[in-house]
């Protein structure tokens, strides 16, 4: 496990997850693992945490799925990297995972409360 | 998923470089040096051969791929020690040949017994008369006929009766095995013929041709399978019987039969088809095939109407009758099963210890395998990679077992066959099949997983710290696993003790089945039987006539000490069981079975036999038929049914249709005889004057220093002067056809004898092995123990305190169980029972020897050890 600072303010991304949130990072347009990596973690402020023993497996496991397609290409600073492209079955999917988290990020934040109520 | 277009691992790599590299430019430009900023996005990154591997092994069949190499591995290990290949491989295939071969015998005849159609449909109907004791006895021929016009549940219905009938005019004049039917027999067990036809009803006719189907053996053996055959006229009892039929080679019935044998229609016979008028009879073994749907017991209920209505009808002969069902099947397998099963238990105990030594063996490896799997950890093998090889090489082992067992199976069941009881149901269908090969190689497979499982969880339980430390400070005690190894060797003499005590208690009741006396001696006794036929020969008279010509001749040859006929020869023969009355006495008490067995016999057979007179005197040659009717009885005879008065001078009537008008005077009292089998205590026994009550055939036993071989020439001449047509059959020592009585307790005896064996030896070799392994493991130690002053008995006494440990733990599981399972056997003992004490204390003595052997031979190394060398050892 790669470990780096202040890890305990990390989360590890449960399983399915890192997928909704792969095809989420592609919306934006192709991108590579490093980007895809680098673009999940800066969006959420640096709270999640990107395993890369996870990362490679997930797009593997999308392509295999259909939802993604990979690419040869050359990066922002002239570099040869592999471009996953976000596939019309992956935005469908996409639409799907998206609107459950919705459901289930909701359900768990009615149970939870809001932090504020707490005394 | 299988649509996935592969993907290179080249590719793949490339990727992952790509990434460090972006990751690294990324971290360059957040200040970094280039040498900080690779390493950085490295060590982000995190293990690339683990990620690479992952792609790899998503990306192709890789279970196949690591079995191959777990394959190719496995067999260069087996190849690089012989000695443990070949003793592991030879455990595992005497266990599973034996258990092959046993379970080819159980296939053969327990589950498959009767080789015809739709079988399990077949029932065995019999009568019974529980008041007098009658268990199950045959049925008269007018009873049959009722049963079968009466009921409602069987499609059909057909009775058999056996005798031997002269055949001549093909070769010597012989007998032939004649199984006397009514002609639905063959229907009912929807039977083809070979050639010709079966019977049909109207053979069955008073006054139609007499008709013979022959089996394929004697059509081979007689007639050199001649095509031609139906048509022409054998000559069964000097009476022409035409061939109608040849039934094909497998065929037999009743079940188990003799081979070889002819089926006639019971009219035609010359014995039962006069018995055919009289109601009363008991003579007709009756095999039925229920209809489709219908259960036993609807079948008894619908019997048991049937009956009422015929008793009713006929109440003098057929009241207090009962009519039973069995299924054929199991009337078939009767008292082989229980044997059989038992043997079975005892071959799979066998495996389970051939199974339980060679975890121990694998288990030992393991251990010393411990610093190559520690490594291969460390490399990076996971639990499950560790697991699935050492269960791969334990699988390769058991294969080459379950192999080495099939071609033992094959070599045992051969081995077997001329240890087989010759009564045994389907004797000659017992191969090695199909369901059989499946079955050893299932065994083959479980006893691989069963011993591989052990050695698999705890070479991978292990951490790589201990496993590095082990190489160098192996423990005394060996740990865990070596308690493993010490439960197993405890298991193994329990085990092994199970069946000694099996075999102890079988070896034990055949040697006192063997030793009984019968009541008799016939140590140099010879018998020959001439048989007479019976149109030729259909008068008392004759038979008479036949025996008092032949026996003066015989008698008069040189070597024939002393010659005399009777009918039947005791054990040797069925027992004839004969009803009687008492005119003199008052009736007997209800519930006491007026029946007592009986022999025709000529006035020297007591002389011959060696059955002593006890009062009274015995026949002489004054006993003819003109002469007034006289009898002998038994000792028991006399006590039960004569306690208050002297029975001789007493008279006794037989139920016997030749003689059923005459009383008898008791004239003497002979010893008891067992005559029913060596196992069965002497009962009631009556004995006529061969002259008076003469039976068909002539059973001559002779008293000579000669062969039996001379005692045949002799016999054959002599009888030959009188009629050339007479065959003489069945000659041969007395002993020899007792002996082949006790045939399937020899049977299984001698296999559970061997087993048994087997049990302690492979035993012992678990024995051997855990001691040479501890030895071997605690050389350092033992070495630091002798420089400090121990001397090689204080070695040797800490050795047998640990084996002494396990023998005792393991003879006292193995007496406890073996108290709990020798009760299975105990129908099958004689003279002891199942807890005889003199058993257990033999073989606890036996193990206890055994285990001493097998421990002191390593042990004695371990005295031996050298304490210097000792200490460098590692």
């Amino acid at each position: 496990m790669p470990t780096q600072k202040d890890d305990r303010d990390r989360i590890a991304l449960l399983q399915g997850t890192l997928d909704l949130l792969i095809l989420r990072t592609l919306i934006f347009g192709p991108q590579h693992g490093q980007g895809i990596a680098r673009a999940i973690q800066q969006s959420s402020d640096d709270v999640l945490l990107v395993d890369h023993g996870s990362l490679y497996p997930a797009l593997q496991r999308l392509e295999a799925q259909g939802w993604i397609s990979p690419q040869w290409g050359t990066s922002e600073n002239n570099r040869r990297a592999r471009f996953y492209t976000l596939t019309k079955q992956g935005r469908k999917q996409l639409a799907r995972e998206a609107s459950q988290w919705r459901r289930i990020s909701k359900a768990i934040h009615s149970v939870l409360g809001p932090e504020t109520a707490e005394s | 998923m299988l649509k996935k277009p592969q993907r290179d691992a080249q590719d793949f790599a490339g990727e992952i470089q790509a990434h460090i590299e972006l990751e690294a430019a990324r971290l360059r430009g957040e200040g970094l040096s280039a040498k900080d900023a690779l390493d950085a996005a490295r060590r982000s990154f995190g293990n690339v051969t683990t990620a690479q591997e992952h792609f790899y092994e998503s990306s192709r069949l890789i279970g196949l791929h690591h079995l191959g190499q777990d394959l190719r591995y496995a067999a260069r290990l087996l190849r690089k020690s012989p000695g443990f290949t070949l003793v592991a491989v030879l455990t595992l295939a005497l266990g599973i040949g034996a258990t092959t071969a046993i379970f080819s015998v159980v296939d053969a005849v327990l589950l498959n017994p009767l080789p015809y159609a739709d079988s399990s449909a077949l029932v065995f109907v019999s009568e019974a008369k529980p008041q007098n004791g009658v268990k199950t006895t045959g049925a008269s021929y007018l009873d049959m006929q009722a049963w079968r016009e009466q009921n409602t549940v069987f499609t059909e219905m057909g009775g058999t009766q056996a005798h031997d009938l002269s055949l001549t005019g093909r070769g010597d004049p012989t007998t032939v095995h004649t199984v006397v039917v009514t002609p639905e027999l063959f229907s009912m067990l929807q039977e083809k013929p070979l050639l010709g036809r079966t019977f049909f009803a109207e053979d069955n006719k008073k006054g139609a041709a007499p008709v013979v189907i022959l089996s394929e053996q004697l059509w081979r053996e007689r007639f050199s399978s001649d095509p031609q055959v139906l048509g022409t006229t054998v000559s069964l009892d000097q009476r022409g019987f035409t061939v109608v039929g040849v039934m094909p080679a497998g065929f037999h019935f009743p079940p188990p039969s003799k081979k070889g044998g002819i089926w006639i229609p019971i009219v035609q016979d010359p014995v039962f088809g006069t018995f055919l008028p009289s109601r009363g009879g008991h003579y007709l073994s009756v095999v039925a095939r229920l209809k489709p749907g219908v259960s036993l017991a609807q079948a008894q209920a619908n019997m048991d109407a049937v009956n009422t209505n015929i008793v009713r009808q006929f109440p003098a002969i057929n009241n207090a009758w009962q009519i039973h069902l069995q299924p054929l099947e199991q009337v078939t397998v009767g008292s082989v099963r229980k044997a059989l099963w038992v043997l079975l238990g005892a071959v799979l105990l066998v495996l389970l210890i051939a199974c339980a030594n060679i975890a121990n063996l694998l288990l030992s490896r393991a251990t010393s395998r411990g610093k190559e799997i520690a490594v291969r950890i460390a490399l990076g093998a996971g639990r499950r990679r560790i697991i699935f090889q050492l269960l791969t090489e334990s699988a390769a082992l058991g294969l080459c077992g379950g192999i080495a067992g099939v071609l033992l199976a094959y070599w045992g069941v051969k081995a077997l066959a001329p240890f087989l009881p010759s009564d045994l149901p389907q004797a000659d269908a017992i191969h090695v099949n199909g369901v059989v090969l499946l079955f050893a190689l299932l065994l083959g497979l479980a006893a691989s997983v069963l011993f591989g499982l052990a050695p698999a969880l705890f070479a991978a339980d292990t951490n790589l710290q201990a496993n590095f430390r082990e190489e160098r400070g192996r423990g005394s005690s060996g740990g865990k696993r070596g308690r493993v190894r010490n439960l197993l060797a405890v298991v193994e003499i329990a085990l092994a003790m199970i069946l000694l005590v099996g075999a102890g208690l079988l070896v034990r009741s055949f040697l006192l089945l063997t030793s009984v006396s019968p009541g008799f001696d016939v140590t140099h006794v010879v018998k020959a039987e001439v048989s007479l036929p019976q149109f030729q020969y259909s008068k008392p008279q004759q038979w008479d006539a036949f025996a008092n010509d032949l026996l003066p001749r015989v008698q008069a040859q040189p070597g024939m000490q002393e010659t005399a006929i009777g009918l039947p020869l005791p054990i040797v023969h069925p027992f004839v069981n004969l009803g009687f009355s008492l005119p003199d006495g008052p009736p007997l008490p209800p519930g006491m079975p007026d029946t007592a067995d009986y022999a025709s016999v000529s006035p020297n057979y007591f002389r011959v036999m060696g059955i002593p007179l006890l009062r009274g005197r015995v026949f002489n040659d004054h006993d003819s038929a003109m002469a007034p009717p006289v009898l002998l009885i038994s000792e028991t005879m006399a006590q039960t049914y004569f306690a208050n008065r002297d029975p001789l001078g007493q008279h006794v009537k037989f139920f016997f249709l030749a003689d059923a008008p005459v009383s008898r005077q008791v004239v003497g009292i002979v010893a008891d005889v067992r005559d029913v089998s060596l196992s069965q205590a002497p009962g009631p026994m009556m004995y006529a004057p061969f002259s008076q009550l003469p039976l068909w055939g002539a059973i001559l036993v002779t008293r000579t220093s000669l062969s039996p071989g001379a005692v045949a020439t002799a016999v054959r001449q002599q009888v030959a002067k009188i009629d050339r047509n007479l065959p003489v059959t069945d000659v041969g020592t007395m002993p020899s056809f007792i002996d082949a009585t006790v045939a399937q307790p020899r049977f299984r005896t001698l296999l559970l004898g061997i087993f048994s064996g087997l049990a302690l030896l492979l035993a012992a070799a678990g024995i051997f092995g855990v001691v040479s392994y501890s030895v071997a493991c605690q050389t350092r130690e033992i070495g630091i123990r002798m420089a400090l002053g121990a001397l090689p008995g204080d070695i040797l006494r800490r050795m047998a305190n640990g084996v002494g440990k396990m023998a005792l733990a393991g003879i006292v599981l193995g007496i406890a169980a073996s108290l709990g399972v020798t009760r299975l056997i105990s129908t099958l003992l004689f003279g002891v029972r199942a807890t005889d004490p003199v058993t257990f204390a033999v073989v606890v003595a036996v193990l206890i020897g055994v285990v001493a052997i097998a421990a002191y031979l390593p042990a004695r190394r371990a005295m031996r050890v050298d304490p210097v060398v000792a200490l460098r050892h590692e």
